[in-house]
Order: structure tokens, then C-alpha cells, then sequence
């Protein structure tokens, strides 16, 4: 049982170990190593022979030597024996086993003896190894928009492939695509254009979705169950199939090329959902506190503004926020209403820009750093709102 | 000083009757608790009266008054709710002066009324507090706080207690028993704990599916109860009840229970079924009872100061509270005057 369980843990750590080192070499060559191979079996190999004798090891020689012995082990084949690479890279390489000794360092020898040792190292290793995969995933692609809008076009043209970041040039050089973008491109205009848009979206969205929520929640009116299963039916029609009869309807009207007319389109887009999560959590209002307001003489206006209103901020600013992502990030309808430069929201400009074959291609992204950014920000400023349980202590729970 | 009447109060939720014909004039300044099991409509008068349930039929009245279509918040009553329903984002001095500060009164008269109702509840020091720092039974007491700043005619208890554990509750008990002493003003108390029911009420209304069965003190409630459900409903365990044959009508004056032939001077009997209800407590294990049975023990509890013991004789399942001290021997005894008999409906023949 013991030695599966130990064999089994050194199969399934090593892994990690080789995914966190085959990272650290492609993230290397961004930087311009020429690697012959990742030599991932080699890594393996080594990683699952450290690991076993670290586990047999480890209650008789303390963590610090034995890290020592075995990183060193590692780093003279893997750095030098197969093929000599650079100090930093090494470097590199030494934390990331460090990192990894420390984090094995709980599953020693006692641990192996309990029954369910294996289930508990393998969910703990799949989460690692998802945690690390994932966000490769998803911040490398992230990293390269941001290292491209940080190059000048006789760098790009000259080695597209080299991710790498000049720190040595002038400041001004660095952040040259930002400046032009701004300057010749307009930019200031369209983030401003966009932050009305998507305000606007907010606060209509709301001032229409709370009392509306409200009424499905807690009122009772005819129709009420047609009304609130009926809410999420706009999302069985795509986009694409409404684009067009609103395009019609918009020439006539006159709304195209106009921030009213965006504002229209995103808060029905929106509303519904809106109104969905909404109605979800004035549901989990007690309904005690209603009827305490009611005789403490409460209108029903005053009970929503008073009452219900504070206790949800928590659910109303993740209702804004997702509400303010959606008008930020869409495309779909700016792209057939809009087609004056004037009135263009940020991520139409960038399809405006990227549509043109001269556009370098630092500027657009650059442009796509500067879309990105807003969300991000807002995303880790609101997350503290997010957070729920604010009517913990109102009635027993 | 106030006083509430119903006359002929209906309600029913779709087709559930819940209320039906509630006739009940309350006295002055009364402490009125209204028990029954669950369901059977307690909660609903209470609502009724504070105005968050509509009357379908009948009048209720306050001073002569009637309340029926007058807003909750002009009723002139107070409600305490059994989840407290404290508003969580605020602090106990805002949640006890909230209706104050909605009815415009001004700065110094709210913050009179907030400090005279936290010393009458000695929360004084939990004034600045959001209701989530405070435990349940500090929680109960913002939550009578805020009634008491209302300064309300009648006071509506919706089963205040039962969500706090039993050391607290009986402490809660008393103070909700002194504080109707200190402000001698009428409480509507809705409960399912017959404990709480006897020890809090001048007068208790047992209600059964929406009707009620009988309305008194807590003393003649418990020692002249007039039908099963009552009998039954007030003491733990609850009382015995044994079912007589119409064969063990021996005569028109006696009856066969439990081997023994009791005759009924000042009765007359059919040859019909009849019930007859004697309660755990008054059965004794003395030499010199009037009648007496031996029935199989099939379980003691022991509770310390006293015993409950579980037996049966023939068809019939028996419980008596026997005090520790005495020693159980085969024989239990029981008197002529401790003996409440029913006819076949449940009802109480008294002689």
C-alpha cells in the first residue's frame, strides 16, 4: 500500500514538476534560447527519481540539504550535461524547484500510510497542474499583446517571433505605440465614447431591472409567472438575427451612428439577465424584514429604497459589473450601427483599425491593452462587493 | 389602557379555511396567548391583526375601533417576529428608532424613547452594535426593543422564543413575563410551547384547525379542561386517556376502568362509548388509594427528581410522573376526584 501510494505520488508530482519546467522553457525562448528540444521524458525521468528519493529520504536529512543535493543534481544534467544554457536560465530553473520541494514537503513518509493518500495527491496535484496550465493559457496570449505593443515596426518586421521585452530603450520609444495611438488615432475620443456607452447601459439597465426584479420577486400581478419564466427568451435569438431588422428600423429612426441608439439596443440586451440575477437574490431577502418595515410605515418605494437597496449591493454591483463588461466588450452592434469615425466605441475602432492593412500592428495592439485595462481594474476594484452575506445576523441562519 | 374584540373572523387561503367563526373579546390589558399545534391558524390571527394578512370576513376591533381596513401602521400595534427580522445594516440604535425616524418625530424625543426601551431590556451597551455581532437572545431583545419604541397599544408576539436554546428561553421567558408588569399593556402572545403558555398568560385561547377550544386561565385550563383536545394538549407527558366500551358501562352510575368498578354518583350513563382521562401525575403508588391496577412496566424514565413510567394493562398504554423517592412496586392507585371523563364526541361531562 505504502510503496504504490509513494510510486503513485512521485508519478503524478513529477508531472507538475516537467509542466512547470517545459513552461519556464518556452517562456525562455521567448527571451532567445535555442532549445534543441523541450526534452520532456529526460525531465520526467530525473523529476520522478528526485522525488522518489526525497520521499524514502526525507525524515532523516533536513529539507534545506536535501533541496540542495537534488537541485543541484537536476540543474547539472538538465543545464549543462544535455545542453549548456545560460546562468539566468538556471537561475530560473532553481527556484522553480525550490518552489516545488516546498510544496511536496507535507507528503512525507506518515502520510503514505493513510488509506486515501492517493485520492488526496492526485485531486491535490490535478488542481496544481490546472491552476498552472490554465493560466499559461490564458496570460500568454495576454503577455504577447503586451510585449507587441511595446515594440517598434523595424523589430517586429525583423524577428516577429521575439517576445522579448527591450528595457534598455527610452522610455519614450517604449511607450511609443500609446502616444501615436492617442495622438493620430483618436483613441482619447473613443474611450470616452465607450465609458458613456457603457455607463449609460449601467444605470439604465438598473434603474429599470431593480424595481422590475422586485415585482417578480414579491408581488403578485397577473401574469407573473408567464413574466418571469419568459425574461430569458430574448437570448434564444441571436444577435446576428435581430442586427438586421434593428439596422432598418434605426436608418429610419435616424438612431445609427448615435450613443441613444447603442444605449436602446444594449440595455434590452441586457435588462433581461438583469432582471434574472436580480430577482434570484431579492428572492433570499427574508421576507420578515419587508413586513417589519411595512409596520414600521414603509411605502413600498421606501421599503426597496431602504431596505432591499443596501442589502443588495452586493448582488447589484456584480449586476453593474457584468452589465458594464458586456456594453465594453461588444461588438457585434457597434459594428453595423456605427460607421462614422465620430461616434466609433472602443473595440469598433480597433476593428476599424485592423480592417486597414497599413495599421501597424503594435498600435492595434496597444489598443487592445488600453480595452482590456478598464475591465481588468474594475474587475479587482468591485471584487470586494462581490462578496455576499451581508444579511447574515438579520434573522437566525 | 386598551382591550381587542373579534367578532366572527373567517380566513382561508384558497380553499383551506384557517379561521372559522373566531368570536374572542379580550380584557384590559391583558397578557393573551394563543397556542395550538402547528397549522392551526395562531400565526395567521396574528397577522391578521397587525395588518400583513387581509380579514376575509368578521371585524376585528381595538378600543372599540375597528382595525379591518386601517394601514399596519396606524393599528396602534407592535409585532415581534420569531426570525427577529432585524434590518442587518444597521445598528441596534437604528433599527429601534427606524419607524420613529419614518414618523418625522424629532431628534431628542426618538433618542428618549430608543434609551428608556434599552434600559427597560438592559442593552444599553449594545446601542452602537449591527445585529450580526449579537447572539440570538441579544437579538430578541433589539427586536422587543423596537416594539417597545413604538410605543404601541398591543403587543404582538409571533413565537418569539422558539429560536433560541432552552436555558435561554426560559430566562427570556421571565423577562418577557416582568416586562409585561413593567408596561401593562396588552400582549398577544402566539406560541406551540405549553410552557410558555401557562407560565406567561393571564388567560390562554387553545385553538384547534382554526377553532377554538377553550379560552381561560392557565389554572382552569389545566384543571377543568373542557374536551379531549385540551386535556391532552396542556401537560407533559400528556394526559392518559382510556376508551370505555359501552359493555364496561355496568349501570347508569358506574363504570369499569382499569379493572376497578368506580360509581358515579352524580352522573347518569348511557350504554355508549365514554372516555375517561386521568393525568400522569395523579396516578400514586400509596397503600391506601381508592382504586388500583397492576399493569406490566415496559419502560422507566428517569429525569431526576422525578420518574415517567411507561405501562400498559390490557388495550390500554399508561404514563405516569412519579416522584424518585418512591419505590415502584407491581400496584398504581388513583382517586375518584382526580377522574375527567368525556362522552364519545370528546366532550367534557362535568358533574
Amino acid at each position: 500500500m505504502k510503496i504504490k501510494n509513494i510510486i503513485i505520488f512521485s508519478i503524478i508530482s513529477s508531472l507538475l514538476l516537467v509542466s512547470l519546467i517545459a513552461i519556464w522553457k518556452i517562456l525562455s525562448t521567448l527571451q532567445g534560447i535555442k532549445l534543441n528540444s523541450l526534452n520532456i521524458q529526460i525531465i520526467f525521468f530525473i523529476g520522478f527519481f528526485i522525488t522518489l528519493l526525497n520521499t524514502i529520504i526525507s525524515n532523516k536529512i533536513n529539507l534545506i540539504i536535501r533541496f540542495l543535493i537534488f537541485a543541484s543534481i537536476f540543474i547539472y544534467i538538465d543545464g549543462y550535461l544535455i545542453q549548456s544554457l545560460p546562468v539566468w536560465y538556471n537561475i530560473g530553473n532553481f527556484l522553480i524547484i525550490y518552489l516545488y520541494f516546498v510544496k511536496i514537503e507535507k507528503y512525507n513518509n506518515n502520510f503514505f500510510v493513510n488509506e486515501h493518500s492517493t485520492q488526496t495527491i492526485i485531486f491535490d496535484f490535478l488542481t496544481l497542474f490546472g491552476i498552472v496550465l490554465f493560466s499559461f493559457v490564458i496570460l500568454f496570449p495576454f503577455y504577447m499583446m503586451l510585449v507587441t505593443s511595446f515594440k517598434t515596426q523595424i523589430a517586429l518586421l525583423v524577428n516577429p517571433l521575439d517576445f522579448s521585452i527591450n528595457f534598455g530603450q527610452d522610455l519614450k520609444d517604449l511607450f511609443k505605440s500609446y502616444f501615436v495611438i492617442f495622438k493620430s488615432y483618436k483613441f482619447g475620443k473613443y474611450i470616452l465614447t465607450s465609458t458613456i456607452v457603457s455607463l449609460g447601459t449601467v444605470f439604465i439597465t438598473l434603474l429599470f431591472a431593480i424595481p422590475a426584479a422586485y415585482a417578480i420577486a414579491r408581488l403578485n400581478f397577473f401574469g407573473k409567472t408567464f413574466m418571469s419564466t419568459s425574461i430569458l427568451i430574448i437570448y434564444m435569438f441571436p444577435a446576428i438575427v435581430l442586427v438586421i431588422p434593428l439596422y432598418t428600423v434605426f436608418s429610419q429612426l435616424g438612431l445609427r451612428n448615435s450613443i441613444s441608439g447603442l444605449l436602446i439596443v444594449y440595455t434590452a440586451t441586457t435588462l433581461p439577465v438583469a432582471i434574472y440575477m436580480l430577482q434570484g437574490y431579492f428572492k433570499s431577502i427574508p421576507k420578515e424584514l419587508e413586513e417589519a418595515a411595512i409596520l414600521d410605515k414603509l411605502s413600498w418605494f421606501g421599503i426597496i429604497v431602504k431596505i432591499i437597496l443596501p442589502l443588495s449591493i452586493p448582488a447589484i454591483s456584480s449586476v453593474a459589473l457584468y452589465v458594464f463588461m458586456i456594453a465594453w466588450n461588444e461588438f457585434l452592434f457597434s459594428l453595423m450601427f456605427l460607421d462614422n469615425p465620430n461616434s466609433f466605441t472602443l473595440s469598433r475602432a480597433i476593428q476599424y483599425l485592423s480592417g486597414d492593412a497599413e495599421t501597424p500592428r503594435q498600435y492595434l495592439m496597444a489598443g487592445s491593452v488600453i480595452v482590456t485595462l478598464p475591465v481588468l481594474f474594475i474587475f479587482v476594484y468591485f471584487e470586494k462587493y462581490l462578496v455576499s452575506g451581508l444579511t447574515a445576523g438579520s434573522v437566525k441562519g | 389602557m386598551s382591550n381587542i374584540e373579534f367578532s366572527n373572523l373567517n380566513k382561508s387561503f384558497g380553499k383551506n379555511k384557517i379561521i372559522t367563526n373566531f368570536n374572542l373579546k379580550g380584557k384590559e390589558d391583558e397578557f393573551l396567548v394563543l397556542v395550538g399545534p402547528s397549522g392551526c391558524g395562531k400565526s395567521t390571527l396574528l397577522r391578521m391583526i397587525a395588518g400583513l394578512e387581509k380579514i376575509d370576513e368578521g371585524e376585528i376591533k381595538i378600543n372599540n375601533q375597528i382595525i379591518n381596513d386601517l394601514h399596519p401602521s396606524k393599528r396602534q400595534t407592535a409585532m415581534v417576529f420569531q426570525s427577529y427580522a432585524l434590518y442587518p445594516h444597521m445598528n441596534v440604535y437604528e433599527n429601534m428608532s427606524f419607524g420613529l425616524k419614518i414618523e418625522k418625530k424629532s431628534k431628542e424625543e426618538i433618542q428618549n424613547k430608543v434609551l428608556n426601551a434599552a434600559k427597560i431590556l438592559k442593552i444599553e451597551e449594545l446601542l452602537e452594535r449591527r445585529p450580526k455581532e449579537l447572539s440570538g437572545g441579544q437579538r430578541q431583545r433589539v427586536a422587543i426593543g423596537r416594539a417597545i419604541t413604538r410605543n404601541p397599544k398591543i403587543f404582538l408576539f409571533d413565537e418569539p422564543l422558539s429560536n433560541l436554546d432552552a436555558a435561554l428561553r426560559a430566562e427570556m421567558r421571565v423577562e418577557i413575563s416582568k416586562l409585561h408588569q413593567q408596561i401593562k399593556t396588552n400582549m398577544i402572545y402566539v406560541t406551540h410551547d405549553q410552557v410558555e403558555a401557562m407560565t406567561l398568560a393571564d388567560r390562554i385561547v387553545i385553538l384547534n384547525k382554526g377553532n377554538i377550544e377553550q379560552v381561560g386561565t392557565p389554572d382552569e385550563i389545566y384543571k377543568d379542561p373542557d374536551n379531549i383536545f385540551v386535556a391532552q394538549f396542556i401537560g407533559t407527558p400528556k394526559m392518559n386517556i382510556l376508551e370505555i366500551e359501552p359493555k364496561n358501562v355496568l349501570s347508569n352510575k358506574i363504570l369499569k376502568v382499569l379493572g376497578n368498578e368506580i360509581s358515579f354518583n352524580e352522573l347518569n350513563f348511557d350504554k355508549k362509548k365514554y372516555f375517561i382521562g386521568i393525568r400522569p401525575e395523579n396516578f400514586d403508588l400509596s397503600d391506601n388509594s381508592e382504586y388500583k391496577f397492576s399493569p406490566k412496566i415496559e419502560l422507566i424514565e428517569n429525569l431526576g427528581n422525578e420518574k415517567i413510567i411507561y405501562m400498559r394493562l390490557d388495550e390500554h398504554q399508561l404514563s405516569a410522573k412519579i416522584s424518585t423517592e418512591i419505590k415502584i412496586n407491581k400496584s398504581f392507585g388513583f382517586s375518584l376526584k382526580n377522574i375527567f371523563i368525556f362522552d364519545e364526541n370528546g366532550q367534557r361531562i362535568r358533574s
